[in-house]
């Protein structure tokens, strides 16, 4: 079968110079079915990771996202394990990277990866640079970072829209894109063992029925 | 409705045709088409008849069977004149009761008796020798005779492990029925289990969505838990989602006889007209990476040519010879873009590059495509069955793949559709594009793990050909 690592393309995108390509790097060693985060109903960010998204928000000057629900067993705090990365563009845009890999079964690899971006005062989709070289030339091909809309959904005041063909550190992942106050927000997770793409939508259900918004500081 | 994973029938050969394992399901979710009666059964073997032609975004398509099964084997039987005399006269019984039985059509059953080149050379090789037709135009360009049925080779984009099979006999069954499917599989296997030793049976299924709902490759790949299945489109054909049947992408009629072109030398007796060459292979298709990694857009580039423009969502894409890609259409693509359609770099290849006026007088105007393909889609790892689970590579979980079978007038002329694909042009101008590169169209998506020629024989001689010419 092709390698989904062989597939993944050179991803820049416009505004927001990130190093992240795909779900390559390796991730912590807790198993699975590791305790992961609140279960609470409420939509309030989780006190021990509060501090982390509201630096967030003060840092790009503008309301973000925290996701009070994630799938096992990742948990939205913003160092430790399982958490991958963050990166910042020069617009302010973000993006935060959950990622837990398990390559311990030969010839197989379990992995949950879940990315967070914020816009901050734009609503455009990005646009990724699909990089080919062949024979020693290179062709650059502008395309859309989100594309393929599957259609919307309403979760509480966010609609959002359901991307299934992503680029760049979200390549490979079902993205729910919606905007908030003149910025643009989305999460993505990559479908992958051990979810399968129909639990990967509903864990983006539920990550988008337990948002909590954060305010900056001042 | 999800099934389990483990479906598939294992043990005999006999055993596992009785059986349609998770194909099952195809009969509870395709509704067959309304079909049109047939005559008499034609010469040719590989041809069908009463194959519906619909219209769909204003194209002609032709409606294929819903069900297809292929059974491989080698002979038992002795290579005396004797034994083969009694051999083809069991085996030709059996096809005439199964031809009396069932009209060629997708409403009955369609029936095509293919041998391989280790009975050829095993079984009657000074018979071969004087009748096997010579490729006039390969033999020409290589500068060496050479025959109209060669040993399948490996594709520059073909793994190291793609295994070159060597049956004796390949026998493909089509029907919108599987009950007539599996009739047919047990008078040709399961009752002369003298004659052959199965090696490998393959099911699949195409369509079934040109009607309304999702179509059979959407819900069985869903059925069976193939990651990206919910992303097939709606009706979708195959599981890439595009329209593969176009009337005008199909070789017409009588085309891909071995005699209609003219690419074959027919011998002393013409022993061999009527009859053509049956390319089959297998090969895995990852849809994840189909319809997550690439776009609508990225799809159609990769499916037709680089930069095609259709309206999203449009599944049946014009291939008429006005929109078929020439050598230097592909040539200008990869110029620019680095890029070569699927079937826009077949089609310098599979399509006439002049008219042509047949043997029979039917005037193929240039751009006229020749395969005659009938592939399918399947779930089978690589097969429903093997008799050699571990030499290839079997596995009980359902892989989403596709069987292809494919007529061509020659062996070398499916090798030449089959390197254009690979950036090799007809004039050998190559292409330069790295392994799984992105540019080649579909063959990073692609991994062929079998391949084997066969020649098909017209009907009068399908059983056992030319061992009524032993002394």
């Amino acid at each position: 079968m092709t390698s989904r690592r062989a597939l993944v393309v050179g991803a820049f995108v416009a505004g927001l110079a990130l190093t992240l390509t795909g779900c390559s790097r390796s991730g912590p060693d807790s198993p699975l079915t590791a305790a992961s985060t609140s279960r609470s109903a409420s939509a309030a960010c989780p006190a021990a990771w509060r501090s982390d998204w509201r630096q967030l928000a003060n840092r790009v000057e503008s309301p973000v996202f925290c996701p009070a629900w994630l799938p096992k067993p990742l948990n939205g705090r913003f160092a430790g394990s399982p958490f991958n990365s963050r990166a910042f563009g020069k617009d302010r845009s973000y993006l935060i990277s959950y990622a837990w890999v398990d390559a311990s079964s030969p010839g197989s690899v379990n992995e949950v990866h879940v990315v967070l971006r914020g816009y901050p005062g734009r609503t455009r989709i990005p646009v990724c640079d699909d990089t080919l070289t062949v024979s020693g030339k290179t062709v650059h091909k502008s395309i859309p970072c989100f594309n393929d809309p599957k259609g919307t959904k309403r979760f509480g005041r966010n609609v959002v829209t359901m991307y299934t063909a992503n680029q760049g550190a979200d390549l490979w992942h079902v993205l729910y894109a919606w905007h908030y106050r003149g910025s643009l927000y989305s999460v993505s997770e990559h479908v992958i063992a051990p979810y399968t793409y129909d639990q990967v939508v509903a864990n983006l259900d539920r990550i988008m029925r337990r948002l909590a918004l954060v305010q900056p500081s001042a | 409705m999800r099934l389990t994973r483990k479906q598939f029938v294992v043990g005999s050969a006999a055993s596992a045709l009785s059986v349609a394992g998770v194909y099952e399901l195809v009969d509870r979710l395709g509704s067959s088409p309304s079909r049109v009666a047939a005559g008499s059964h034609p010469p040719e073997q590989h041809m069908l008849e009463g194959v519906r032609v619909l219209r769909d975004n204003g194209v002609e398509v032709v409606v294929p069977p819903l069900h297809h099964e292929v059974v491989t084997a080698k002979l038992r039987v002795g290579e005396t004149p004797r034994e083969l005399r009694e051999a083809r006269r069991v085996l030709e019984d059996a096809l005439r009761k199964l031809d009396e039985r069932f009209e060629p059509t997708p409403a009955g059953l369609g029936v095509t008796v293919a041998w391989g080149l280790p009975y050829f050379e095993r079984y009657v090789p000074r018979q071969t020798a004087k009748h096997l037709p010579l490729d006039k135009r390969a033999s020409a360009e290589r500068g060496t005779p050479v025959r109209v049925l060669e040993d399948a080779i490996r594709f520059p984009s073909d793994p190291e492990k793609t295994r070159l099979e060597d049956n004796d006999v390949a026998m493909l069954l089509r029907s919108d029925s599987l009950d007539h499917v599996a009739s047919g599989a047990k008078a040709l296997f399961d009752d002369l289990q003298p004659l052959f030793r199965a090696t490998s049976i393959r099911k699949g299924f195409v369509g079934g969505g040109f009607d309304g709902g999702p179509g059979l490759p959407k819900q069985m790949a869903t059925a069976a838990g193939i990651d990206g299945a919910d992303l097939i489109p709606h009706g979708a054909e195959l599981f890439f989602g595009f329209t593969s049947t176009q009337k005008a992408g199909l070789g017409p009629s009588k085309i891909a006889n071995l005699e209609t072109l003219g690419y074959a030398d027919l011998g002393p007796s013409a022993y061999f007209a009527r009859g053509t060459h049956l390319h089959l292979s297998h090969i895995f298709e990852d849809l994840a990476a189909w319809y997550l990694a690439l776009d609508f857009q990225s799809r159609l580039d990769t499916t037709f040519r680089p930069g095609l423009a259709v309206p999203e969502g449009v599944q049946t894409v014009p291939q008429g010879p006005r929109h078929a890609q020439s050598e230097s259409d592909v040539r200008r693509d990869y110029v620019h873009y680095r890029q070569i359609g699927h079937s826009g770099s077949l089609q310098p290849a599979s399509r006439l590059d002049r008219d042509v006026v047949a043997d029979d007088g039917t005037r193929y105007p240039r751009g006229t495509a020749v395969p005659q393909r009938a592939d399918f889609n399947t779930l089978d790892n690589p097969f429903f069955w093997t008799a050699d689970e571990a030499g290839d590579a079997w596995s009980e979980v359902p892989a989403a793949g596709l069987h292809f079978v494919v007529f061509n007038p020659t062996s070398d002329d499916f090798r030449r559709g089959r390197l254009a694909m690979d950036g090799v042009m007809p004039d050998g101008t190559r292409l330069a594009f790295g392994t799984s590169s992105s540019g080649q169209g579909f063959n990073r998506l692609l991994t062929t793990t079998h391949r084997q020629n066969f020649l098909v024989p017209p009907r009068a001689h399908r059983s056992f050909p030319l061992s009524e010419l032993a002394a």
